[in-house]
């Protein structure tokens, strides 16, 4: 066995893929390294939980042991942080859902523009 | 014998449930999606299914990235309304059929389809936010027309089942109806799409060119499509557009040629919504 860093061979289904801009293909990697922040999202389906987050949100990360950038993004609801940094973004919809903010909301944060900006790209503005 | 009258592509956006629910159907906004599935909710009226088996997936909600089903089936008898964050849509519980699904389970798993088994869960919009739509009568009348055989497809986490595998998927779910020896009329749903992406800086990507030629592609010739990769599905439609590999997986379930009664896309904002219903060909 040696030292060096292993290179895994990836997926062929996806190579040709890591030149797409802008995207962030949710793949196991991201998946362990988002698996507690994603964990957190999705318990929001429990009404529990997201009583709990809407009262003591700060109570809520420390039951689920975040790092201090992973309540960060929650926090302030740093949708395009998130993304990037292995959250699924359908967990990052039940929050959107707790905090009433829709997806084409979500969409323009993570595009990092307004959603004034956002809409005015699609054909009818007002679904939604 | 149970037999197999048609299936249906449908895209399964959540805010095709709100749509619904908000009763939005004269609002100019949404009125042409709801005329995109009024011939199909009157095609399923008459044909009259006993069972829809659908081809859906699940968006983290009735399960989680601690152990994620690649293809999991329901052999249960109801499901409720799952809970996606501000409480369940007020739908009647979804009607499962629970002999006809465990048949299925187990000629799957004899087929060399090694299926995840679940029962007693709840299911999100990836089933029920069309579902409203193919049955518009059922909510306000408190009762589902047919019942269910809800199959699951990971399309969320990476590796995901090739299209080529979705394909072979439907074609064992055929052979596996047709040995179920009551009679029993039954229609095949595949959702998902069309082209849309969620995530990154490239979120709100479409691409209505490539659409409408999948939408060729899945009636004429869907074995072009088993062709491609996911990366390639990602390229055209978007990454979470890749989720059509479900759509395959119907038409897996039908017959080798197809005739569509029905098709109709709409694009209003991040998703590009289509409905399509394809009846069989017998050579």
């Amino acid at each position: 066995m040696s030292g060096a860093p292993v290179s895994p061979p990836g997926n062929p289904q996806l190579a040709g893929l890591e030149d797409l801009e802008g995207t962030y293909l949710f793949d196991l990697e991201r998946s362990a390294r988002g698996l507690r922040v994603n964990r957190f999202m999705h318990d929001l389906v429990r009404p529990e939980w997201r009583a709990l987050f809407k009262e003591n949100p700060e109570a809520a990360f420390d039951q689920a042991k975040l790092t201090v950038e992973e309540r960060r993004m929650l926090r302030e609801r740093d949708w395009r942080a998130l993304i990037q940094y292995g959250a699924s973004f359908f967990t990052m919809e039940k929050l959107g859902r707790v905090s009433g903010v829709s997806n084409p909301e979500m969409v323009a944060a993570m595009r990092g523009e307004s959603l004034d900006t956002f809409l005015k790209t699609r054909r009818v503005p007002g679904a939604r | 014998m149970a037999k197999i009258i048609g299936g249906i592509g449908t895209s399964h956006v959540p805010t095709i449930g709100l749509a619904y629910d908000r009763k939005k159907n004269e609002d100019p906004d949404w009125a042409p999606l709801f005329a995109g599935y009024a011939p199909v909710a009157r095609w399923l009226e008459e044909k009259a299914p006993d069972v829809l088996v659908f081809f859906f997936n699940d968006h983290a909600t009735t399960f989680f990235f601690d152990h994620y089903p690649t293809f999991a089936i329901g052999v249960w008898d109801e499901y409720p309304i799952a809970d996606e964050g501000m409480g369940a849509r007020k739908v009647p519980p979804l009607r499962g059929h629970a002999p006809l699904s465990r048949h299925i389970a187990t000629c799957l798993v004899n087929d060399e389809f090694d299926m995840s088994i679940f029962q007693d869960l709840s299911l999100d919009h990836g089933l029920n936010s069309p579902l409203t739509m193919l049955y518009p009568k059922a909510t306000p009348e408190g009762h589902w027309p047919a019942s269910l055989v809800p199959i699951e497809v990971n399309v969320l986490q990476h590796p995901v089942p090739t299209p080529l595998r979705c394909f072979k998927l439907g074609q064992a779910v055929r052979r596996a109806v047709a040995s179920w020896p009551e009679d029993l009329k039954v229609v095949v749903v595949g959702t998902g799409g069309l082209s849309h992406q969620m995530n990154g800086e490239r979120a709100g990507f479409n691409n209505e060119a490539w659409d409408r030629e999948f939408l060729e592609l899945i009636a004429a010739d869907p074995l072009a499509l088993t062709r491609m990769r996911l990366a390639d599905f990602a390229r055209l439609g978007g990454s979470e557009g890749a989720e059509v590999i479900m759509w395959l997986a119907m038409r897996g379930a039908l017959t080798e040629k197809v005739r569509t009664v029905h098709q109709s896309y709409y694009l209003p904002m991040t998703t590009a919504m289509a409905v399509a219903v394809y009846e069989e060909i017998e050579q």
